[in-house]
C-alpha cells in the first residue's frame, strides 16, 4: 500500500493547509484585480501571494514549505537515503536565473536539509504535479525509495503573464471554469507539498491511500487540447482499470478546469466518454487561479483536506452550464462522505495525467 | 525477455551519429544552419520542423533517425506502447531567453515562441509527428543520470509500455548535446543497464 | 504588382518561419489556413496578430476579428487598408 498525506499549502489564501481550506469553505477567492500587471500595463486578474518579494521567491517558498512539512511528519526521514524530493514546476526560479532555473533551489535544498539525493525536477507543463505524485508512488512501489516528498511550486512572473496574454488566453474576469461565459484562465502562484510513503507511522495525521495512475499524450497539438479528449480519456480509463476502480465508486472529480473555452469543453467530452458525467466535479482554479506546475500537487492537497473534513467544495465561478456535454458541477459547498477521489490534469505539450486517492 | 538498447543517436554541435557510426557532419560552407542541414539529410517533409525550437528540432530529428534505421517498423507497437522519457539540465532556457527578448526588446511577446517555453514540448512534437499516445516524462536533472532513466523506464516497461524512447537533449550556448535511445524487449542489442547507458551516452 | 501584398508575403514568411516557402508560392487568393494553402494553425494566427501590430501598428484585440481578415493575402491586404483608413482623421 502507498500512502499520501501531510499536505501543506501556501497560496494567496493562507500559509497552511487548514487556513486555505477554511477560506475555500467560506467561498473566499485568492484572485484580485492587479492594476498594470499585464503587458503594456493593462490591468488583469491574478492570484498573487501578498507581500511575496519576487527575488528568490521560488526558492523561499520551497524552503518555507519544507519547514512546515517537517512539522507534519517524522522529520528524521528527510535526511534518509531512502527519501527522495521531487519538485514539480514549469518555470522554477526563472525570475532570478533564466539560464539555469533550478540550480539555486537544488543547492538550497541539499545544503539546508541535508538531503541524501539530488532532488528530481519534473517539468511537464500543467500535468507536472499529478505526474510527480504518480512517479513518487511508482518509485516507492518499485522499492527505489520508501518516502518521497513532492513539492509543487510556480510563481507569477511577467514572462508567464505576457505569454498567456499573447495567446489571448487570459480571462477578463476571475476565471469561470465550465461556465457558459468563461473567457480564459486567471494565473496564480502557490506552493504545495505532500508526503508519499509506504509507512503510515511517518505521518502525524492520518494518511490516505494513493492509487497511482497513468499519463497519456493527445498526439494532437502542442498548445491546444484535443477536441475528442483522447489523451484524458485514455489516461483516466487506464488509471481506473489498473486500480480496478469502477466509475460508480468515484465520489468526486477534481478536474483541471482552466476556464478556457476549449479545455473545459474537451474535459466534458472525455468525462462523457468515460461515463463520469454524473460524478460531482469541480475546478479549484476559481480560488487559486491556474498555478501551472503547482496545480496538480495543490489540488491533490485540497482533495485530501476535503476528505478529512468530509466536505465538497463548490466550483467557484460557475453559474450556467457551458460545455456541450453537461457535467455534474458542484454548485454548493456541503458535507458529503468522500471515499474515492479522481484527480486529473491536462496541459501544453498534449499531456494528460490522473490519479486516485482513497480513504 | 530482457530489455535492450536497440538503437541510439547522438547529435553534437557538428556531428550526428547513429549506433556510434557517423551519419552526417556539419558543412561549414553551407548557408543552412546545422539542424536544417540534418533535416535535409533526413529527407523528411514536415514543414512544422521550421517552427520548432531547437529542443524540439533535435528531438524530432533524432527520433526520426532512430525510426528509419530500426530493424522493424516501430508502427508494429500499438499507438500507446512507446513511452517518452526525456531530461536535460537547462529546461527550455534557450527558448525562454528568446521569448523574453520578444517582449523586452521587440516589445511584442511572441505566441509562437511562448509555446516552446516548456521543456516537455519536444515530447509533444514527437508524439504528434508519430501519433503516439503513450506516457511522457520530462525531468530536469543537474547532469545526465543513467540511474534515473533506467529506474523510471523499468517502471514504465513493467506497466503498459513495450518500448521507451529516452532522450537527453541539452542546449548550452546554442550548441546541442543530444543522446536519444530506444529501449525494448529484444533478442539483441546492448543490455539496458546503468553502466551500459552511461557509457553509450558518451557524456561525462 | 501590389506592393502591400508583396510585403505581406515576405513578412509572413519571416514571422512564421516558413523557410521552404517563396513569395511566388503564395497565391493572393489561396486560403492561408487550409492544408492546400499555407496550412497555418491557431498559433500562426496569433503570430499574424503580432505581425499586424509590428509592421502596421494595427491592434487586434479579439482573435475572432483576425479570423476573417486572415483568410487570404487579399483579405489581409483589404483589412490593413480598411484599418489604416479608419485611423486617418
Amino acid at each position: 500500500m502507498i500512502y499520501i498525506g501531510a499536505e501543506e499549502i501556501i497560496s494567496p489564501l493562507g500559509t497552511n493547509a487548514e487556513v486555505n481550506f477554511s477560506a475555500l469553505k467560506a467561498d473566499v477567492s485568492g484572485i484580485s484585480l492587479m492594476p498594470g500587471a499585464g503587458f503594456n500595463h493593462t490591468d488583469l486578474h491574478l492570484a498573487k501571494i501578498k507581500d511575496l518579494d519576487p527575488a528568490q521567491s521560488f526558492e523561499k517558498l520551497i524552503v518555507t514549505i519544507m519547514n512546515s512539512l517537517s512539522e507534519r511528519i517524522d522529520n528524521s526521514i528527510i535526511r534518509s537515503d531512502r527519501t527522495l524530493v521531487i519538485l514539480s514546476s514549469t518555470k522554477g526560479g526563472l525570475y532570478d536565473d533564466i539560464q539555469d532555473p533550478f540550480r539555486a533551489v537544488n543547492e538550497i535544498l541539499i545544503s539546508g536539509f541535508q538531503l541524501a539525493h539530488v532532488p528530481v525536477v519534473i517539468s511537464n507543463a500543467c500535468i507536472s504535479g499529478v505526474l510527480a505524485i504518480n512517479t513518487a508512488g511508482n518509485m516507492i512501489k518499485a522499492g527505489l525509495y520508501e518516502h518521497v516528498i513532492v513539492i509543487g511550486c510556480d510563481v507569477v512572473t511577467d514572462f508567464v503573464v505576457y505569454g498567456f496574454q499573447s495567446l489571448f488566453a487570459i480571462s477578463n474576469q476571475p476565471c469561470m471554469p465550465f461556465d457558459q461565459n468563461r473567457t480564459g484562465v486567471t494565473l496564480g502562484e502557490a506552493c504545495s507539498a505532500v508526503l508519499v510513503s509506504n509507512t503510515t507511522s511517518v505521518f502525524k495525521q492520518k494518511p490516505y491511500s494513493l492509487l497511482t495512475g497513468t499519463s497519456a499524450n493527445d498526439a494532437n497539438h502542442i498548445s491546444g487540447p484535443s477536441r475528442t479528449g483522447e489523451g484524458l480519456y485514455r489516461s483516466v480509463k487506464r488509471t481506473l482499470e489498473k486500480n480496478a476502480v469502477q466509475a460508480e465508486e468515484i465520489d468526486f472529480i477534481s478536474a483541471h478546469g482552466t476556464g478556457t473555452l476549449y479545455n473545459d469543453e474537451m474535459e466534458s467530452i472525455a468525462m462523457d466518454r468515460l461515463g463520469l458525467t454524473a460524478v460531482p466535479l469541480n475546478s479549484f482554479k476559481g480560488y487559486f487561479g491556474h498555478t501551472l506546475g503547482a496545480a496538480g500537487v495543490l489540488e491533490t492537497a485540497v482533495c485530501l483536506q476535503m476528505m478529512r473534513h468530509s466536505t465538497l467544495i463548490k466550483s467557484r465561478g460557475f453559474t450556467d452550464p457551458g460545455t456541450s456535454v453537461p457535467l455534474h458541477i458542484v454548485t454548493e459547498t456541503k458535507s458529503a462522505p468522500l471515499k474515492t477521489i479522481l484527480k486529473t490534469a491536462s496541459g501544453f505539450g498534449g499531456g494528460n495525467a490522473s490519479l486516485l486517492i482513497r480513504e | 525477455m530482457k530489455n535492450f538498447i536497440t538503437t541510439y543517436c547522438h547529435i553534437s554541435g557538428d556531428t550526428c551519429s547513429l549506433n556510434g557510426k557517423v551519419l552526417a557532419t556539419l558543412d561549414t560552407s553551407s548557408e543552412d544552419g546545422w539542424l536544417k542541414q540534418l533535416y535535409r539529410y533526413s529527407r523528411q517533409t514536415y514543414p512544422k520542423f521550421y517552427k520548432m525550437d531547437m529542443l524540439s528540432q533535435i528531438g524530432y530529428l533524432a527520433s526520426g533517425f532512430i525510426k528509419s534505421n530500426h530493424v522493424t517498423e516501430l508502427s508494429e507497437y500499438a499507438d500507446d506502447e512507446i513511452a517518452l522519457v526525456f531530461a536535460n539540465r537547462f529546461s527550455s532556457a534557450e527558448s525562454d531567453i528568446r521569448f523574453q527578448k520578444s517582449y523586452q526588446e521587440q516589445k511584442a511577446p511572441s505566441p509562437a515562441m511562448f509555446v516552446y517555453t516548456l521543456p516537455n514540448i519536444v515530447m509533444g512534437e514527437i508524439a504528434i509527428a508519430n501519433k503516439w499516445y503513450g506516457e511522457n516524462m520530462f525531468a530536469v536533472l543537474p547532469k545526465f543520470d543513467a540511474d534515473w532513466y533506467v529506474n523510471y523506464s523499468q517502471i514504465l516497461l513493467q506497466a503498459d509500455a513495450k518500448a521507451v524512447l529516452g532522450g537527453w537533449i541539452n542546449i548550452s550556448e546554442e550548441k546541442p548535446e543530444a543522446f536519444v535511445f530506444l529501449v525494448e524487449a529484444a533478442e539483441s542489442g546492448v543490455e539496458f543497464s546503468t553502466d551500459n547507458l552511461h557509457s553509450l551516452s558518451g557524456i561525462d | 504588382m501590389d506592393s502591400l501584398k508583396e510585403d505581406l508575403k515576405k513578412q509572413i514568411i519571416a514571422q512564421l518561419n516558413l523557410e521552404d516557402v517563396q513569395v511566388e508560392d503564395i497565391d493572393d487568393e489561396a486560403l492561408l489556413f487550409d492544408a492546400d494553402g499555407l496550412g497555418l494553425d491557431s498559433i500562426d494566427a496569433l503570430e499574424l496578430i503580432v505581425l499586424l501590430e509590428k509592421y502596421y501598428s494595427i491592434q487586434v484585440t479579439k482573435p475572432e476579428e483576425g479570423k476573417e481578415a486572415f483568410r487570404s493575402i487579399n483579405s489581409m491586404a483589404e483589412y490593413i487598408r480598411k484599418r489604416k483608413a479608419e485611423s486617418v482623421l
